[in-house]
This record gives C-alpha cells, structure tokens and sequence, in this order.
C-alpha cells in the first residue's frame, strides 16, 4: 500500500482558488490585530484582547442558541452580530470597570476572559450540531472562509487603517504618556475610545473568523517581535502590520502543509516570526555595541563623568581617556601634550619639585599618584598623568610634575 | 504757565501665568491640603518641597489639569503648558530615540492629524535640543542615556512646545549632587532667557534655596501650605516647625531675579 505524500507548496498554490480566502484573511485580521496590539503591549494590557476574544466567542455561541432555542430569526441573530455585542460590552466594561476599580484592571480582564470561554463551553452543550464551530471559535480550527467574510474583514481593516493612519501620533502618544498627551491637550479620551472600539471590532470579526486563540497570539506576539526592532512606537506598528500578516498568510500555508489546525499553526509562525526577531535584534544590538564602543551611555551635559573643553568642542573623561560621543559613536580623543587647555595655550612639563610644605595643586605632599589614588587618570600624549583642581599631575619618581591646566566644564 | 501732565509709568509686574486662589486639591472630592494660593509670573522659578507623601505632586497634576481640583479657582492665562514627568514614569520597554521624545512635545490638542505638523515646528525642536544641549544625542535610544541625560531629554521634550509655564515633578531624583545642581543651573538658565514661569518639585533644600525665588511648602501631615518668596516661606512658621529653626537659618538667600 503506497504512502499518502505530504502536500507540497506547489499543491497549495495550484489550488488557490480553494485556499485564496482563508488565507488573505488570515493576512488581513493578522496586519489589523498586529498594528493594534502594539498599543494593547505598550500600555501592559496584553490580556485585553484574549478577555475580548473570548467575549466574541460567546457572543457567537449566544446567537446559535438564539437561534435554535429562542427563535430568533437568523437574519438578526447572526453570529458577527452576537460577537460584536459582546465583544463592545466586554470593552465598556473594561474600560468603564477603571473608574470603579482602580488598579483592578487586570481582575476585570480576567473575569471577561473566565465568563466568556465558560459561557461559550456551556452554550456549546445546548447546541450540539454547532459543536464543532464551538470549537472554531475557540482554537481556530476553520479551514475555509466564506467571501461574505473576507468582504467584511476586508472593510473594516479599511476603514480601521484610515483612521490609524490619520491619528497615528495621536494614538501613539496617548499609549507612551497618557498624562503627557492630556497636558499638551490632545484628545484622550476619543483617543482611547477609537482605539477600544477599533480593538473591539476587529478581535470580535477576527474571532468569528479566525477564532479566540490566533487573534490572542496575533495581538501579541507580532507587536512584541516589532517593538524589539524597531526604534520607536511609529515604526513598531507598521513593522507589526507587516510581521501579523506574514503570521496570518504563512500560518495557513504551514496548517496546509503539515495538517495543523489553522490556529495553532498562525500562532506558531507568529511565535517563531518573534524568536527571529529577538535572534536579530540580539545581533543588531550586539554589532552596534562593538562599533560604537559603548558601555552604557552616551556621553553629553550631565552624563556623570568629568566634562573637558578640548579644542572647540567638549570631551569627557572616561576610563583615562578622553571621550567624544557623536550620533556615530564613542570616538578616542587623544590630549596631545600642546593642545590640552581648549585656548591654545601650551602645556608645559616643567617639574615643580614643589616644597614639602607647599600644597598648591591640591593634595598633600606625600601623596603618590598611582591606581587607586583617588584622582582620575588621564591619558597625556604618550604617558598617563592623574587630574587634581583642573591641572594635570605626573608622579615623577617622589614628586609631582605639573603638566598644566585643562579647561574643565562645570 | 501750563505744566503739561507727565506720564510716570506704572510700575511693571507681568501678568500671572497661572493664579490658584483657595485652590484644593486631593483625591475623588477628599481635600488633601488646607487651601493653596499661589500666582507664578514669568521667570519665577517656584521650589514646591515637602516631605513624602505630602500633597506636593497632587499639587502639580491639579495644576497641569490632570486631576480635577476639589474646590477652590484656577485660572491658567499660559497659552502653553510644558510638563516634565518623573523619569520613572517612562517605560524602558517602549522604544523610542531622544529625537521621538522631543518631538513629541510639539504635538498640540489635534496637531497629530496634520502630516507636516512636525516639520513645520523643526525650529522649536531643534531650539529645545540645542537649550539643553542634547543635540548629540538625538538618534541615541532612551535605555542608553544617563539619568542627567534623560532628564534633558524631558525638559527638551517641554520645552520644543514651547511653554510659558515649565512644571517638573521631582527632575533630580536619584541623581548626585553634581548632576543635581546642573538640571537645577539649566532650569535657572532657561527660566531667564526664554522668560519661564517654572515649578519645580525636590528635595534639596539647599538646591532649591540656592536656586528658586519662591517656594510653596505643603505638609499633608501637619495640615500646612505656606508659599511666597522663598525667604518668606522658610523664615516662616510651617517650614520652621517641620525643618526646625537651623535648617532655615543655613539656607542661603534666594534667587531673587
């Protein structure tokens, strides 16, 4: 008996037809759900959209048991519609809960999640011949999508785009500093309500769609992997559009291709598209450090180490060598023995074998200037002199030699 | 013989940027604090202290209008407002360079819906970059500044708007002294040159008496606001009873232009 072949992506493409759906919206739901979960990560509120997701899924059971139980007619109890409801009425009570409940956000969050994957377990026990969708919505085991649904996702990802689109710093600025965007007298609160209401409706069109658990991990995982990359909030939510769709379209091929539930298969790209992500970001940081020569921070005004003016320009004293930070990186001044006071005025190296009893240049006589002295080392031409009062010391056998003044920035 | 009429001018004292008149402040309509009365002119540079937990940021967010007072008038005439947050407010999760954060402060009510917004205001931000000397820094990431460093990028990012009135919740915390009295020397800088109205919450005392020229002193525990000129407020009796007659008797005089 011949072995069964496993599908190749040449079958999956000479059957695009039959596949083109399920797969575009996947890389629909999963650029709306990445772009948005960038503000539902950035303001630690990752649960959102798992509580609302779940929300949706008994939205959705509700309107069967509307339907098979209570008579409702199915032109009114469609299950978009009973997603949709819940779903908004999950994210009033979120966010409305904040006013009652401070600091209990996460307790609310929680409740939503346990009552809607409890009520839709129940629900599916009353509506035995929809079981299978129950299942559906949960873990997102669809394999076909009906063009009715496309259209619609493809809609609202439309019209949510436009508007984020247009309030892009608007939204962003409201997730980074909330008090900050109130003072400077942005509108806040239409601000957060849009964003609920867009969060609503594409997890709640997503999960009936899709289903509870690839519209959680496309919420998160995406935004995660593009806040490690990119180098502010603005380009994390175009980097999470992108890397949500490839989670959506390549999720679908990978369930195609080693039989996967579609779920669980779009939530493992997207967990593997972070990895890459954490993997490169690793890297990049890594050849950036070595490049720039960092070690912490960036040298300017107040930055902890001691300011010199050297020249036109100002460098700082750091691990005995004179610094320069630029947009390029640390660069290595060196104090040439002649340039050292800023003003053109020379060094000199003249040994002041000053009298035991004298004490002008700031330390005792018998001090000896070495590792652990007490004063910084500075790295002078071709030896190390130590920095005391704004003058260079070189220990010369048991004196000091004054090697002359640097111009040091208060 | 006719004396034509002399025009002696009347002497000049700016108008206020923001008066409080019985203003008060606490939590969900429970005051915290007796009643605060305070006028900030430009280039008053106002030190608000106290001890922990005494009322002293409530006193700040009331004002900046992000909590709702209890009773009591407030009227704000600054076009602008700039706000320094605490840095322990930013989430060194987010990612952001110096140059997202200075521009961020440009963004008015609805500015973020127009495209060029930022570009048309490319002068203020590079004016806030350049006031307190950053510019080196603007592609630089948030996580690998120093604490000084970020404090400047706070106060650049206040100031790319352009405010008449500068308020800073507790800008020096957990910085040495050094860094401490050059956020405080630039604060003094900025208030002159660009005519600031400035508030400004510590701990320093030292600090703030060396540089501020009016105080407001609010301690939650004994029930008392003091505020005036800073030599007023720490001759005074509330600042006395608290700190002890020493301690206002070692503090230098204040910054009185």
């Amino acid at each position: 008996m011949p072995l069964e072949q496993p599908p190749t992506l040449q079958d999956f493409f000479a059957s695009w037809d039959l596949f083109a759906d399920p797969a575009l919206a996947g890389a629909l739901a999963g650029a709306v759900l990445g772009a948005l979960g960038v503000y539902v990560v950035v303001r630690r509120m990752v649960f959102l959209s798992a509580a609302l997701a779940q929300a949706a899924g008994f939205g959705v059971a509700a309107a069967w048991f509307a339907q098979i139980h209570l008579g409702v007619p199915a032109a009114w109890a469609t299950p978009t519609v009973g997603a949709g409801l819940s779903s908004t009425l999950a994210a009033v009570l979120m966010t409305g809960g904040d006013a009652g409940l401070k600091g209990r956000r996460d307790g609310w969050l929680g409740g939503v999640y346990l009552i809607g994957a409890a009520g839709t377990l129940a629900l599916g026990t009353r509506i035995v011949q929809e079981v299978q969708d129950i299942e559906t919505i949960l873990f997102g085991s669809a394999v076909a999508v009906s063009p009715e649904d496309l259209r619609s996702l493809a809609w609202m990802v439309g019209i949510i785009g436009v508007i984020h689109v247009i309030g892009l710093r608007g939204f962003v600025q409201v997730a980074v500093d909330e008090n900050g965007a109130r003072v400077r007298g942005l509108p806040v609160r239409l601000l957060g309500l849009l964003l609920m209401g867009s969060l609503a409706l594409s997890v709640s069109l997503g999960t009936r769609i899709l289903g509870a658990l690839p519209v959680f991990a496309l919420t998160v995982l995406p935004p995660l992997a593009a806040l490690r990359l990119a180098p502010n909030v603005g380009y994390a939510v175009l980097l999470a559009t992108l890397i949500g769709a490839s989670a959506g379209f390549l999720g679908y091929i990978s369930a195609f291709l080693w039989k996967l539930p579609v779920g669980a298969a779009q939530t493992l790209c997207a967990a593997v598209l972070l990895a890459i992500a954490f993997l490169a970001g690793k890297i990049l940081e890594f050849l950036h450090n070595r490049s720039a020569h960092r070690h912490g921070h960036i040298h300017g005004a107040g930055c902890g180490h001691v300011a010199i003016r050297h020249g036109d320009h100002v460098d700082y004293l750091d691990d005995g060598q004179l610094q320069h930070s630029s947009n390029d990186g640390h660069e290595i001044h060196g104090l040439a023995s002649h340039t050292h006071t800023g003003n053109g005025q020379a060094c000199h190296t003249d040994a002041l074998n000053l009298p035991s009893q004298a004490q002008p240049h700031g330390h005792g006589h018998s001090h000896v200037h070495g590792a652990g002295c007490g004063h910084p080392r500075i790295a002078h031409g071709d030896h190390a002199d130590f920095l005391v009062a704004g003058r260079l010391h070189h220990q010369h056998g048991d004196h000091c030699d004054d090697h002359g003044p640097v111009d040091i920035v208060d | 013989m006719k004396i034509a009429p002399i025009d002696i001018p009347e002497p000049s004292v700016p108008p206020s940027l923001v008066h409080c008149r019985d203003l008060v402040v606490g939590y969900a309509g429970t005051p915290m604090l007796p009643p605060v009365t305070v006028q900030v002119r430009p280039r008053e540079l106002w030190a608000v202290f106290g001890p922990n937990g005494s009322g002293k940021s409530t006193v700040l967010r009331t004002i900046l209008g992000i909590l709702p007072p209890v009773s009591g008038d407030y009227i704000c005439h600054a076009q602008s407002l700039g706000y320094v947050p605490q840095r322990n407010e930013i989430d060194p999760a987010i990612p952001a360079r110096v140059i997202d954060m200075v521009r961020a402060g440009v963004e008015r009510n609805w500015s973020f819906i127009s495209p060029m917004w930022t570009w048309r205001r490319r002068e203020a931000i590079d004016d806030a970059l350049g006031d307190t000397h950053i510019r080196q820094l603007t592609k630089e990431p948030w996580t690998h500044l120093s604490e000084g460093q970020k404090q400047r990028v706070l106060m650049a990012q206040a100031l790319a708007g352009n405010p008449q009135l500068l308020v800073l919740d507790e800008p020096t915390s957990a910085m040495d002294v050094h860094a401490e009295r050059s956020i405080f020397a630039l604060l003094d800088e900025l208030r002159r040159r660009r005519s600031l109205g400035v508030m400004v919450v510590g701990h320093n005392l030292g600090v703030l008496a060396r540089f501020a020229t009016h105080a407001l002193f609010v301690d939650k525990d004994q029930a008392a606001v003091a505020a005036g000129p800073v030599r007023e407020v720490v001759g005074g009796s509330a600042f006395v009873e608290r700190f002890g007659r020493g301690v206002a008797d070692t503090l230098g005089p204040a910054n009185a232009t």
